[in-house]
């Protein structure tokens, strides 16, 4: 571990740090017992920072930090279902496609094109729209997930490809393991550490749409996300209220949380790209 | 032959996929709950008050015969393909009803393209230069600085940067206009005139974004290509710095950098949205918008089938050319 | 590299500073600033350059029917009466009111020199009633018989049956209406007049189209040389103030406050509190209807509450209605809304307007405070009313006046917060309490709260704080909120529980066109679309009611009598939970113009986007 980190970049350190913050913040902090944020009235509105409330409260009389505090939980939480869900079906349709061949790697290649191709911010206002009456977290991170999936698939599929050729797959190929045996022991190892930087982009890229989708008022009602915070905020005209730290803190959170976890996506692969050099 | 092979597969996969989006587009709003024909008299409700009911019912019967919405969703479905795909007639918008949805897109596109097109080529140029000088020179201290700041800035949401930057420039400092007036009357240097004006801010929050990333991409493809075998060789004969860069360096990284191009230009319609309804600048983002919103059906199925197709015949046309200037790649 | 610096910043400071000295002199569609009032609309428009009020899409409310049409009867939105616009008085019926004598008022010009008469009004209505495409045929075919033209300047409509309300119906109540004469000349030339854009409109109206915005964005009207024989001109003999009258649309919420602050518009439509605050704040030029507290004018004739769904248990149960009505705070909800603004309209369907609040609150205060009890099921009875809202209110805000004005602040009171009594309603209503929350018939409860995104931001917040208060008193609460798009289709089908929208009105005396939706014969199963009531409420006593209403005079005493039976009936059944009269925050600018309607100068409500507009256009003068 300590080689590990002594190897990596500055670039990822950093990237790893503010990352675990906000991990530890969505998914530690967040089980500490609080009044719910969302309750109207919990205090009195509009109060500046104090010990009692590190960064106010809203017009509505809630409490700004516990409000990020629970948006982070729910935007993070989003983000690791679609990127979870966009990998896996992801790498699953890929390495079928790529070494399945034939047929079903041209239905498939058709299919996942498609996704590629289709502009998806207006799909997802679209659907949004539409369904915003019954959304709910689950039902948002799976329309999200319906556009993650196809990009990771098409790069997985190359990579089979190429791998088809290499010599050591061929050299297990002829000495009699199965094709399902060669996936799980040659090729997941590579397909994976290449996922995982994938992961984290897709994880920024649906916490983007979302918020996103929330600042053209398209995010369910009471989801506190990061997006929907600086709507509510806009809602209530915070900007020009100089209610700084109310539409502030999402903004800032978000910038950080997405500045962060973009280094730790370009350290992760610089370090993979150093580590193949040599 | 073997060039034949290829075009026509990639032909049909083409083809497929405009099919397959479009179908999609078509069926999503039509499993939903929405109806343009509610919408419209809902509409008409809430601004007027209460409506006679026999008054509702006579609108409602005389709305649904003027939308086309009277066949079964086989019959529209067929009538779709073969005049919107085919011929590219949506029919009438059903909020404007009844000037057809495309002459109202064909009104609203060229600003779209124009912003964007525009926006997306400098964005282009700027970050591969910078791109390119912050991989060759990797280690000054101008590069360093350089990549940071587009680190800093490229993961950063969209809309945040187009906030921000109305905030500052267009209120705090009153530089620039706070929405698009653009006048026709007068002569047509005026109208370019506000034109320009109106498209300022918009350009340089989109520039802003898509500069970023394409000096990261730039600088990571040239930072490996300059330590290939090839420069180094240049090196040791002793070639000018500048003369590496251009001809060595930036033309073997710019191929791959000219395939992305064509692709984020299809790609154009995605990032409008956004941008026309934060500076409520005309164009087909906010029609989309005020599309979907109203359920108008056939302005929906009109704005995201151009785009479709833009999209597509961009990556065709990119997957067509790369061969034929990377002689690295061949057709498979 | 410093100097180019210094250099860039220097030139853009300079053009900035021309720019905005420019922009003093001349608006950007160069007319003089001083000579333009700037009004904004709420949505652009899809079909620029279309001004033909009968080929669909036709946004009217971009200045078109404020400025242009001609309609048979106006409204006086102080009073709420009716007056002839290009009627001349109201039409005099015969004794079963099957035949109507409409007078025309002579003297009307259109902007062509053409003069205005019987034949115009004769030719509208037969165009509306032999074209298919129009979509208002169908309805006016069922109403008229014959439409004939008597002298020059006399009109006879005959009606297929008894049909007591003319004016009414086709003339201009709240907003505007569909009925708009047009110039006979023009239009009787045109081939389909479902398909003629008239880019060059030739109107009634005091203003005409100077240019217009290919993208929809905006129009520039000019006054009529001739404006004395505008419709405006001959009814008051003023002069419209504006020489140009520039209609635009700003954007959103950010655009739209800045542009005012920057004196870019001079009137907006409607705006929330916080942003009312702040463009104050920074631009004291900037007023709405009253100077100070409550700054927002109650007067809107839909009031905001909720709706319940009333066609599935347990919502159709008037117990459980009510013991939702007294399970909430109204105090909270009130400061959850707009900090307190707003006038209490506790009635359900019929808002509290100045005009109502005394022509139907008032009188019924005795009632309320003395003889109306709810039988919570165990014996014991509660007095719902609570008379003390206002002063309480008034208390907390820190707001001094006489009890009249705080009534005319607040309204007369509002419904009781009393938890005690709303548990013992559930659950005479067959709810069950238990330790973990509310059971109906053996399930745990929820209640699917809805309200319109986007839309009004009164009903949305209401809807919250009211999401809010039941979830404090424990029923389980979803809250969502639907855009328009799926939202018309639900509520027509019946598909939500509880929702914030506005099936409510209150503007003439005559309550029928306000309360005839309520009719029990129009509901329909769940599922399927009806026509009104799409809530479903079935009373058969307020059916009977609105139908003795349809044959009876909208003058007549009876017509009152009626409606306040029907008023009474409604507040025992609860069929809509009322919040707030509609509870507008109208800014308006005087840096270039003053005289704008307001709480000291009331000539006229504040309804920059109802067709009466053009009658406020003589009164806003220029400022020195």
């Amino acid at each position: 571990m300590r080689k590990f980190w002594k190897n990596v970049n500055a670039r990822f350190k950093i990237g790893l740090i503010i990352t675990l913050i906000f991990l530890v913040i969505g998914f530690v902090v967040y089980y500490f017992p609080h009044v719910n944020p969302f309750t109207y009235n919990s205090y009195p509105k509009k109060l500046q920072p104090s010990w009692e409330h590190w960064l106010g409260t809203t017009s509505r009389g809630q409490d700004v930090a516990w409000l990020l505090v629970e948006a982070i939980h729910n935007s993070l939480s989003i983000g690791l279902i679609v990127a979870t869900i966009g990998t896996v079906v992801g790498v699953l349709v890929g390495l079928i496609a790529g070494f399945s061949g034939g047929i079903v790697d041209r239905v498939l290649t058709v299919i996942t094109d498609t996704f590629v191709v289709i502009p998806s911010l207006p799909i997802l206002v679209l659907m949004t729209a539409l369904m915003k009456g019954t959304s709910t977290v689950m039902l948002m991170a799976l329309v999200l997930a319906m556009f993650a999936w196809a990009w990771p698939s098409r790069q997985i599929r190359s990579m089979a490809l190429s791998m088809k050729e290499r010599e050591f797959i061929q050299t297990a190929w002829f000495s009699g393991e199965g094709t399902l045996q060669v996936v799980v022991t040659e090729i997941l190892p590579y397909a994976l550490t290449w996922s995982l930087s994938n992961f984290m982009n897709a994880t920024l890229s649906a916490i983007a749409s979302e918020s996103s989708l929330a600042v053209l008022g398209l995010s369910p009602a009471n989801l506190i996300s990061l997006g929907n915070m600086i709507q509510w905020a806009r809602d209530y005209n915070a900007i020009f209220a100089r209610q700084w730290f109310w539409i502030g803190s999402p903004i800032v959170a978000t910038v950080i949380l997405f500045i962060g976890l973009f280094m730790l996506i370009t350290g992760y692969n610089d370090y993979l790209s150093k580590k193949r050099g040599r | 032959m073997k060039f034949w092979k290829y075009f026509g597969l990639r032909l049909l996969t083409w083809a497929l996929t405009i099919f397959i989006g479009v179908t999609f587009i078509f069926f999503i709003p039509r499993m939903f709950p929405s109806d343009p024909v509610e919408t419209m008299i809902g509409q008409i409700q809430s601004r007027s008050g209460q409506m006679d009911p026999q008054q509702m019912e006579s609108l409602r019967r005389s709305l649904r015969v003027q939308f086309g919405l009277e066949g079964s969703l086989g019959e529209q479905y067929v009538s779709f393909l073969w005049k919107g795909l085919l011929h590219f007639d949506f029919g009438p918008s059903l909020m404007s009803y009844p000037t057809p949805a495309g002459e109202i897109i064909s009104t609203y596109l060229p600003y779209t393209l124009m912003l964007s097109l525009f926006s997306t080529i400098l964005a282009w140029c700027v970050g591969n230069f910078i791109g390119l000088l912050a991989g060759f020179r990797k280690d000054k201290r101008s590069s360093k600085i350089m990549e940071g700041i587009a680190i800093c800035i490229y993961p950063i949401p969209y809309f945040i940067i187009a906030l921000v930057l109305q905030i500052v420039f267009a209120f705090l400092l009153g530089w620039f206009p706070l929405q698009t007036t653009i006048t026709m009357m007068g002569t047509t240097a005026d109208y370019i005139a506000s034109l320009l004006k109106a498209s300022v801010l918009p350009a340089i929050s989109l520039l802003l974004v898509g500069t970023g990333w394409w000096i990261i991409s730039m600088k990571s493809m040239s930072s490996t290509t300059a330590a290939e075998d090839f420069v180094l060789y240049a090196r040791y004969r002793g070639l000018s710095e500048g003369k590496i860069g251009r001809s060595y360096v930036f033309r073997n990284s710019i191929l791959t950098q000219v395939t992305a191009l064509a692709m984020s230009l299809g790609g154009v319609f995605n990032g409008s949205i956004m941008t026309e309804i934060i500076f409520s600048y005309p164009g087909v983002g906010t029609l989309i918008q005020k599309a979907i919103l109203q359920s108008d059906y056939n302005m929906i199925l009109g704005c995201i089938t151009i785009s479709i197709v833009a999209i597509s015949t961009a990556t065709l046309i990119a997957d067509l050319i790369y061969p034929l200037i990377d002689p690295r790649i061949r057709y498979s | 590299m410093r100097k180019f610096l210094s250099l860039l910043l220097a030139v853009l400071m300079i053009a900035s500073l021309s720019g905005i000295a420019f922009a003093e002199e001349t608006t950007a569609v160069g007319t003089p600033r001083t000579e333009t009032l700037i009004v904004e609309t709420q949505t652009p428009t899809d079909v620029p350059g279309q001004f033909n009020s009968y080929m669909q899409g036709t946004q009217m409310g971009f200045g078109i029917h404020q400025l242009m049409s001609a309609m048979m009867w106006e409204m006086d939105t102080v009073k709420g009466e009716q007056f002839g616009e290009v009627a001349e008085g109201m039409p005099e019926s015969n004794e079963d009111f099957t035949e109507h004598i409409v007078k025309i008022r002579q003297g009307i010009k259109w902007s062509d020199g053409e003069d205005l008469n019987a034949d115009d009004v004769v030719f509208t209505f037969n165009m509306i009633m032999s074209n298919k495409g129009i979509s208002q045929c169908d309805y006016y075919n069922t109403v008229f018989a014959s439409i004939e033209k008597v002298d020059d300047y006399t009109v006879k409509f005959v009606t297929k049956e008894s049909f007591p309300r003319l004016a009414l119906k086709f003339g201009v109540t709240i907003w505007g209406n569909d009925c708009r004469i047009v110039p006979e000349h023009i239009y009787s030339k045109v081939e389909d007049v479902t398909t003629f854009k008239d880019s060059e409109p030739v109107v009634a109206g005091p203003y005409t189209v100077k240019a217009y915005d290919e993208l929809g964005n905006w129009i520039l009207y000019e006054r009529r040389e001739d404006w004395q024989n505008s419709t405006v001109g001959v009814v008051t003999g003023k002069m419209p103030q504006a020489k140009y009258v520039w209609f635009r649309y700003l954007g959103d919420d950010t655009t739209r406050q800045m542009s005012m602050i920057n004196n870019e518009a001079d009137i907006l439509c409607e705006v929330t509190p916080e942003i009312l605050d702040v463009m104050t704040s920074y631009n004291d030029k900037i007023a709405c209807w009253y100077n100070e507290f409550p700054y927002a004018t109650s007067d809107d004739p839909c009031s905001k509450g909720l709706s319940f769904m009333m066609g599935k248990a347990p919502y159709d149960n008037v117990d459980f209605r009510w013991g939702i009505t007294l399970a909430m705070n109204f105090d909270e909800i009130s400061m959850n809304v707009f900090d307190g603004v707003g006038r209490a309209s506790c009635f359900p369907i019929l808002t509290a307007t100045s005009a109502m609040q005394e022509l139907y609150y008032k009188p019924l205060l005795p009632w309320l405070e003395n003889e109306f009890v709810l039988d919570l099921g165990d014996g014991t009875t509660v007095k719902p009313f609570d008379s003390g809202y206002a002063a309480r209110m008034a208390q907390k805000l820190g707001i001094k006046g006489t009890e009249d004005e705080l009534i005319d602040m607040f309204g007369i009171g509002c419904w009781k917060y009393d938890p005690e009594a709303a548990t013992k309603l559930l659950i005479k209503a067959g709810l069950e309490k238990k330790d973990d929350g509310w059971y109906y018939n053996g399930k745990p409860f929820v209640i699917n709260m809805t309200y319109l995104a986007d839309t009004e931001a009164q009903a949305g917040r209401g809807v919250i704080a009211a999401y809010d208060q039941l979830t404090k008193f424990g029923l389980k609460c979803n809250l969502s909120s639907e855009s328009s798009a799926t939202w018309d289709t639900n509520a027509a089908i019946g598909s939500y529980d509880i929702a914030g929208y506005w099936p409510t009105g209150g503007i003439t005396r005559d309550l029928y066109s306000q309360i005839n939706g309520w009719d029990a014969d129009l509901i329909v199963p769940l599922g399927e679309r009806g026509s009104g009531q799409g809530s479903r409420w079935n009373n058969a006593e307020a059916t009977e009611i609105i139908h003795k209403l349809a044959k009876v005079s909208a003058t007549s005493d009876e017509s009152y009598e009626l409606g306040m039976e029907f008023v009474k009936i409604a507040i025992q059944d609860m069929p809509f939970i009322g919040f707030h009269s509609g509870v507008k925050f109208v800014p308006t600018n005087s840096t270039y113009w003053t005289n704008y309607p307001c709480a000291e100068n009331p000539y006229n409500g504040p309804w920059w986007w109802w067709s009466c507009f053009k009658y406020i256009t003589t009164e806003i003068t220029p400022a020195a």
